[in-house]
């Protein structure tokens, strides 16, 4: 019998006015809603993705058209023969997935022959089939970066909506459609390899050192730091918290008037990212600059800068390294199979699409549709240009379409303001899991990119999690290193690290790459082999432990903490309470 | 120059070997004919076997303890009657002829190895044993750096009597067998100088893949390795081009070594400089492939070799091969020959199972 967490005490009211209909959109197989009698017969997983909590906007969005649309049809399309992709449910405001099982055998048998035509298919156009995805998404954003909102007539605000909720719903097609058959792929090598005896701890290696979007973003703001050094600007930083510098520097004047023009320049190509994934409710660098002076602020306390093209370098000769190792202890035969796996892997490289898609899908697909609704805030008189953020959908369609903005509907939004400050304020104590917990997971997607595994599964169970001093997960970049653990629970909190300390949070995304430019090690609750701090911990060089399932509750802000990215070992070695005291 | 007691190695019809002298010795003519060095040596038939049994009475007091055993007994009650038969064997004398006919070839295998009191191995070479199913495999006895006639002799009556070891009669027993339908042969083989042996697969033994050879060895004999007193080098090689894939040293605690006051091979502590000492070079990996691969080609199915490297082999000389058999494993599926992404997928991802290595 699996053990089962009880989801009932988070069934009850939701967000203030929330009505059943409003998540009345089309699903596949399963649609997202709040969490409701009899959810607890299935296993849910708390996703480390939004760890903020999600606006009644962003939450129905998200949902609706990412899992319960995107994974959704993606899994019935390629198809996944033992699984239908997720759904979600809400606890509060935090978002939690399940993976949704097909257990017919004749159904799973006729998946597995779609798979057969439908994979060498893709494998074989994947170039033209991610890039022409890719040109759509990008023709789509330049239309909205073309669009001036302040001109759209009032009668066109609702179509508006619609089209920039389609973009964000046709990108989560895209990045599903093609992350499955990827994915997949990439799993083929793996166990190809494993069977073959090749230390499987090396496969990611075998494809690492491709340069990303992601990565090139991070080089220009590197490249902005080591312009305010040059400029003297060093102090100016130190000085002050990321949300002052803008005015800080503009005061200074003199040499930082002229970094602040190549600044802003930087963010007008750059800029139009958000710290998070798909998710509505999060600013863009270019709306709120603190984030960017934060990392910038940070890579200015390094000693030493860090060497971009040496650590690419670097990756690459590992990379190849790894490659001469495996192959030279494989028979002939062995190595024609590793060869066109390796090509494959190579033609569609699962882990550098991982983090080269986020920059012109993840981080930026939400932007029009947020910019709509803060140029309606503004039409309809609301006190904060991001009240529409807390309205649902047709709530949302109804003020566009004239509805007023007053009364009832606006102290609804100042009520959902209070409950979501309510359950931001409950990430820690969320649970990891609820329902009927397994032993394990078949679904790739939990496996390699959540993390879920039986050690993490078993971990998160712990009634004595917030004890443990010594953590097992997976080893996910190699080294070792001690350091204060500084444990965030949103990348929001990025510039609270210092250089060389220990990075603890959920689970991290493209917008905490910055911080492996300078953080010493890197620990996490969720994410396997192919997520993203695996990845970029191995590309970066910082010592990695993911899956851990229970490092952000076991791990308190402070303690000194030694990583052990080899052997996916984290040992607390001294608490930062016990500093106080002495 | 063969009788029907004896039977030279190298002279035996390989039609009749296996009948005449075992599987054992049949296989080594076999080899013989394949053109793989083999051991100087000649087998004690099947039909003196047989002979002796029948002129001696031995048959006859070998029936009687049978007889006393009843259809079910307890395993002390084989074991005692494995102890009887066997000193049967022990305190039979051979008739004067055959022991003439064992000694004179005795003497042959001294002038053709050129050296006084040769050491040998002496084998039991039965016709059940290393059949397809191997059952029997490893359950009778041999003995190591047999010297002088009468050692020889003594030697060869005791392979008889293994015959009837309590796992050879607990066997038959079970499966309603007689003794008579697998008479034993034995085999008087030049005991070969060893300073390296081992073992060797033309299939990888757990993976049953056939595209690598895997090689065992440990310093002197091979008697440690096949009883599994010592962790052995593993050594694994590309077989279409003898590549060296994999070589892992091992900590070689115990060696079979030639005890020169005892007359015979035994298993000591290996000396400590040589137990970590890698035993193979890559010549002699290559000798070795070499030989297992024309072995496994003669057979047309996967076999296991036991070779031995002389201590007087130089580079370029044949490997000396002792024994072999068919593989016992089975590939569980051929090995893919090219990366099928929707193969793998069934297998490892829609298969619900782990994938390895996780």
């Amino acid at each position: 019998m699996p053990n089962v967490v009880p989801v009932e005490p988070y069934t009850g009211e939701w967000y203030p006015g929330y009505r059943p209909e409003f998540f009345d959109f089309p699903y596949v197989v399963d649609a997202p809603s709040p969490f409701k009698a009899g959810d607890e017969n299935a296993f849910w997983f708390l996703d480390f993705h939004w760890s903020r909590g999600l606006t009644p906007l962003a939450a129905t969005l998200w949902s609706a058209d990412g899992y319960c649309h995107g994974t959704q049809s993606a899994s019935e399309s390629l198809p996944l023969p033992p699984g239908r992709g997720v759904t979600c449910r809400f606890a509060g405001t935090h978002l939690y997935g399940s993976p949704i099982p097909e257990d017919d055998p004749r159904e799973i048998g006729a998946r597995a022959q779609r798979l057969g035509t439908n994979l060498p298919h893709f494998l074989q156009n994947y170039d033209t089939i991610w890039s022409a995805g890719r040109d759509e998404l990008e023709a789509t954003w330049d239309h909205f970066q073309g669009l001036d909102v302040t001109q759209t007539k009032a009668e066109e605000f609702p179509a508006l909506l619609r089209q920039a909720r389609r973009y964000h719903k046709r990108a989560m097609e895209i990045h599903f459609a093609v992350m499955y058959p990827m994915l997949v792929n990439f799993l083929g090598f793996y166990g190809s390899c494993a069977e073959m005896g090749i230390d499987t701890s090396q496969v990611g290696k075998f494809l690492q050192g491709e340069d990303t979007k992601i990565m090139e973003l991070d080089r220009e703001l590197y490249g902005l730091a080591i312009k305010a050094r040059q400029a003297g600007l060093s102090q100016v930083f130190a000085d002050h918290e990321p949300g002052q510098l803008r005015q800080a520097l503009s005061a200074h004047g003199g040499s930082a008037s002229q970094w602040l023009t190549d600044f802003d320049d930087w963010l007008q190509v750059w800029g139009y990212r958000t710290d998070a994934t798909c998710d509505v409710g999060v600013p863009s660098w270019i709306e709120d600059n603190s984030n960017a002076f934060g990392n910038i602020k940070t890579f200015l306390l390094r000693d030493t800068d860090h060497d971009f093209d040496a650590a690419s370098r670097n990756a690459l000769a590992e990379r190849d390294a790894a490659i001469d190792a495996a192959r030279s202890g494989l028979t002939r035969e062995e190595q024609a199979v590793f060869d066109g796996g390796l090509a494959a892997n190579r033609a569609a490289n699962f882990p550098w699409w991982q983090d080269d898609h986020n920059y012109y899908i993840d981080l930026k697909v939400m932007l029009p549709l947020r910019h709509a609704c803060q140029e309606l805030a503004g039409r309809v008189g609301a006190d904060d240009r991001n009240d529409m953020l807390y309205l649902f959908w047709p709530e949302l369609l109804g003020v566009a379409g004239g509805k007023p903005y007053t009364g009832e509907l606006k102290s609804l939004v100042a009520d959902r303001r209070q409950y979501f400050d309510h359950w931001h304020g409950m990430r820690a104590e969320m649970p990891k899991v609820l329902g009927s917990i397994p032993e394990s997971v078949e679904d790739p997607v939990l496996i390699e990119i959540f993390g879920i595994n039986p050690g993490s599964l078993k971990a998160v169970q712990n009634p004595d999690a917030a004890e443990q001093t010594t953590l097992a997960g997976v080893a996910a970049a190699k080294g070792q290193a001690i350091g204060v653990a500084r444990v965030l629970q949103s990348s929001d909190e990025l510039h609270r690290v210092a250089p060389g300390e220990i990075l603890v949070c959920e689970s991290t995304s493209p917008n905490w790459t910055p911080a492996f430019g300078k953080i010493g090690g890197a620990v996490c609750d969720g994410g396997g082999m192919l997520s993203h701090a695996a990845i970029v911990g191995r590309e970066y060089g910082v010592p990695t432990v993911t899956a851990v399932g229970i490092a952000t509750l076991a791990i308190k802000d402070g303690d000194t903490v030694e990583v052990d990215g080899t052997a996916g070992r984290v040992t607390i070695l001294k608490r930062a309470a016990d500093l106080v005291v002495e | 120059m063969g009788t029907d007691s004896i039977v030279w190695v190298d002279e035996v019809d390989p039609a009749t070997a296996v009948a005449v002298a075992g599987s054992k010795m049949g296989r080594l003519t076999e080899l013989h004919r394949v053109g793989v060095q083999v051991p100087q040596g000649f087998a004690v038939t099947v039909e003196a076997y047989r002979r002796h049994c029948a002129d001696s009475g031995l048959d006859g007091r070998i029936e009687q303890v049978l007889a006393g055993l009843g259809a079910t007994p307890a395993e002390a009650e084989v074991e005692q009657a494995s102890a009887a038969i066997r000193d049967l064997f022990t305190a039979t004398a051979m008739s004067a002829s055959l022991e003439a006919e064992i000694v004179v070839a005795y003497d042959e295998l001294s002038l053709r190895c050129l050296e006084v009191n040769p050491p040998t191995a002496v084998r039991s070479s039965a016709t059940g044993e290393d059949a397809a199913d191997a059952s029997f495999a490893g359950i009778f006895d041999t003995y190591l750096g047999i010297s002088g006639p009468q050692r020889v002799l003594d030697a060869v009556r005791a392979c008889w009597g293994s015959l009837f070891t309590g796992r050879a009669l607990a066997y038959r027993l079970r499966k309603g067998i007689s003794h008579h339908d697998m008479p034993i042969a034995v085999g008087v083989i030049e005991l070969i100088h060893a300073r390296s042996s081992g073992v060797a697969f033309s299939v990888h033994p757990v993976t049953g893949k056939p595209d690598r050879i895997v090689i065992e060895t440990s310093w002197g004999w091979g008697e440690a390795i096949v009883q599994g007193l010592v962790d052995p080098d593993h050594v694994e090689v590309g077989k279409a081009d003898n590549r060296i894939l994999k070589y892992d040293v091992a900590h070689k605690k115990m060696v079979s070594a030639f005890d020169f006051a005892e007359g015979r091979v035994t298993e000591i502590a290996m000396p400590e400089r040589l137990a970590d000492r890698q035993v193979l070079d890559e010549e002699q990996v290559t000798a070795i492939a070499e030989a297992v691969k024309a072995i496994e080609v003669h057979y047309g199915y996967p076999v296991d070799v036991e070779w031995v490297i002389s201590r007087h082999r130089r580079a370029g000389d044949p490997i000396c091969i002792v024994q072999t058999r068919p593989v016992t494993v089975t590939s569980t599926d051929a090995a893919p020959a090219a990366y099928d992404p929707v193969a793998l997928a069934q297998k490892y991802i829609f298969s619900g199972k782990p994938i390895p290595g996780r």
